[in-house]
């Protein structure tokens, strides 16, 4: 519907005075016009990527994760000053030391305290994960898999702006190691939950970057449970030694990385560089 | 007649003008000596009209490597010309000549041209679509950054194949999860 071309009738008899019957057309053509455009954005085919039952898996995701890393960032704060103290103390290569055994006993019993957090937060993760991971296969495997060639993919990729301008908003794209769990679903939440405003190019790149996620998440909740169990029995056997292991310091690095972020591994990509705007030439080729 | 058949070393010295009068020039469909855009376009008309038609393609690829010794926007539109003129032309079907422009100068990727699903067609040949997609971004590298100074259209596409690659990756997953 063209909004802007509204063409008078012929004969019609404008009133001198235009009040009332003035404002009743103009209501009225305001009212055909937002049902033209209500209806032409109904028409407008659009993807159901994220069903509110995707939303919902999101936010209680988040929530988990915020609650198992509440529940850890006490036990590891603790371990790092275990560990710090273990060090000052010059312990390593002094294990036989009463002292030191103590000390290492400690650390022992912190990170068993770790693990059993763990192993308790961690189910309920996997069941939030797996359910929003099952929901957005089917959205994909529906609306993109089998609804789309390769060719409707792309243009809904590139939007309708893409081809006069070169520029659209940038897509979030995938690598975000350097955040913590719960912070990255609580992003995910707020991208998904304010999709509205949102393009379905971008949301077709959202989809894939958080069910990607959500596959290789999934799959770390299930290796990381299976270790927990036979980390949780070496622990309680070196107990009896006092005894700290590589592997225990190991281990403590990678759920700190996990859960609250590695700094280090925050990329920084540079943009590419401004390009020429003299380009407004459309051939009857372009497609 | 009667005057070739009465003096046989009149014909004689005849015959070889009569057959070199009659035999057309062999076009050589070299590439365009000149450097200058326009004139190399003409002189390709010219040879593709006259018999090298066979060689389009190089032909049109000799073209894209003048058009880098002097990159601007209008280019563009020139190359569009030109593409027409083919089909005119009869040289060019309209949808070669949409295949040459788009896999140049244009955003989206011809390679990612199909009539059927991704979950039955698109993910089956995931490897090859993406290579093929990746071959085309070279050559929109040279059509729109080289040849015509679109900086912004060749981020944007090559931005595209990221995206693509990625959401294939996440859709063919999701596709054979169901298998």
């Amino acid at each position: 519907m063209n909004l802007r071309a509204q063409p008078q009738p012929r004969g019609t008899i404008r009133p001198r005075h235009g009040g009332r019957r003035g404002t009743l057309l103009a209501t009225a053509i305001l009212f055909t016009a937002c049902v033209g455009f209500a209806d032409a954005y109904a028409n407008a085919p659009t993807i159901r990527l994220f069903p509110t039952t995707v939303v919902e898996d999101l936010r209680q995701t988040g929530n988990v994760a915020r609650d198992m890393e509440s529940g850890l960032q006490e036990v590891i704060g603790q371990l790092d000053q275990q560990r710090e103290l273990y060090e000052q103390s010059k312990c390593d290569g002094a294990e036989n030391d009463p002292g030191c055994q103590r000390l290492a006993r400690q650390i022992g019993a912190s990170y068993l305290e770790m693990l059993t957090i763990m192993e308790e937060r961690l189910p309920d993760m996997e069941h939030t994960v797996n359910n929003t991971h099952l929901s957005l296969e089917k959205s994909l495997r529906n609306e993109l898999g089998r609804k789309m060639t390769s060719w409707t993919l792309q243009e809904t990729l590139v939007g309708q702006q893409a081809a006069a301008a070169g520029t659209v908003t940038s897509p979030t794209l995938r690598g975000r190691s350097g955040m913590r769990l719960s912070e990255r679903f609580k992003q995910y939440y707020q991208l998904v939950a304010t999709s509205g405003s949102r393009g379905d190019q971008s949301l077709a790149v959202l989809a894939s970057d958080i069910y990607l996620d959500m596959d290789e998440t999934s799959l770390l909740i299930q290796r990381t449970r299976q270790e927990i169990a036979r980390a949780t029995l070496m622990e309680q056997l070196n107990q009896s030694f006092g005894i700290i292991t590589p592997e225990m310091m190991e281990v403590v690095g990678g759920v700190k990385s996990i859960l609250f972020g590695d700094e280090e591994s925050r990329a920084l990509v540079a943009g590419p560089p401004p390009g020429s705007v003299e380009q407004a030439y459309r051939s009857p080729l372009e497609q | 007649m009667k005057h070739l058949v009465t003096r046989p070393w009149l014909a004689a010295l005849l015959l070889p003008l009569v057959l070199a009068g009659c035999a057309t020039p062999v076009p050589t469909c070299d590439a365009p000596a000149s450097r200058n855009l326009d004139t190399a376009m003409s002189s390709v008309k010219d040879s593709l009209t006259n018999g090298c038609h066979a060689y389009y393609d190089r032909l049109f690829k000799d073209l894209l490597v003048t058009a880098e010794g002097d990159p601007k926007a209008e280019n563009k539109r020139l190359f569009s010309e030109f593409l027409l003129w083919s089909t005119d032309e009869g040289l060019l079907s309209k949808r070669q000549a949409e295949e040459y422009y788009n896999r140049y100068f244009n955003v989206k990727f011809i390679s990612l041209r199909s009539d059927y699903n991704n979950c039955s067609h698109t993910c089956p040949n995931k490897r090859k679509v993406l290579l093929d997609m990746e071959r085309e971004l070279s050559d929109k590298e040279q059509g729109l950054l080289k040849v015509s100074l679109d900086n912004d259209g060749y981020y944007r596409a090559d931005r595209l194949y990221h995206e693509v690659e990625l959401v294939l990756e996440a859709t063919c997953t999701a596709c054979s999860a169901s298998r």
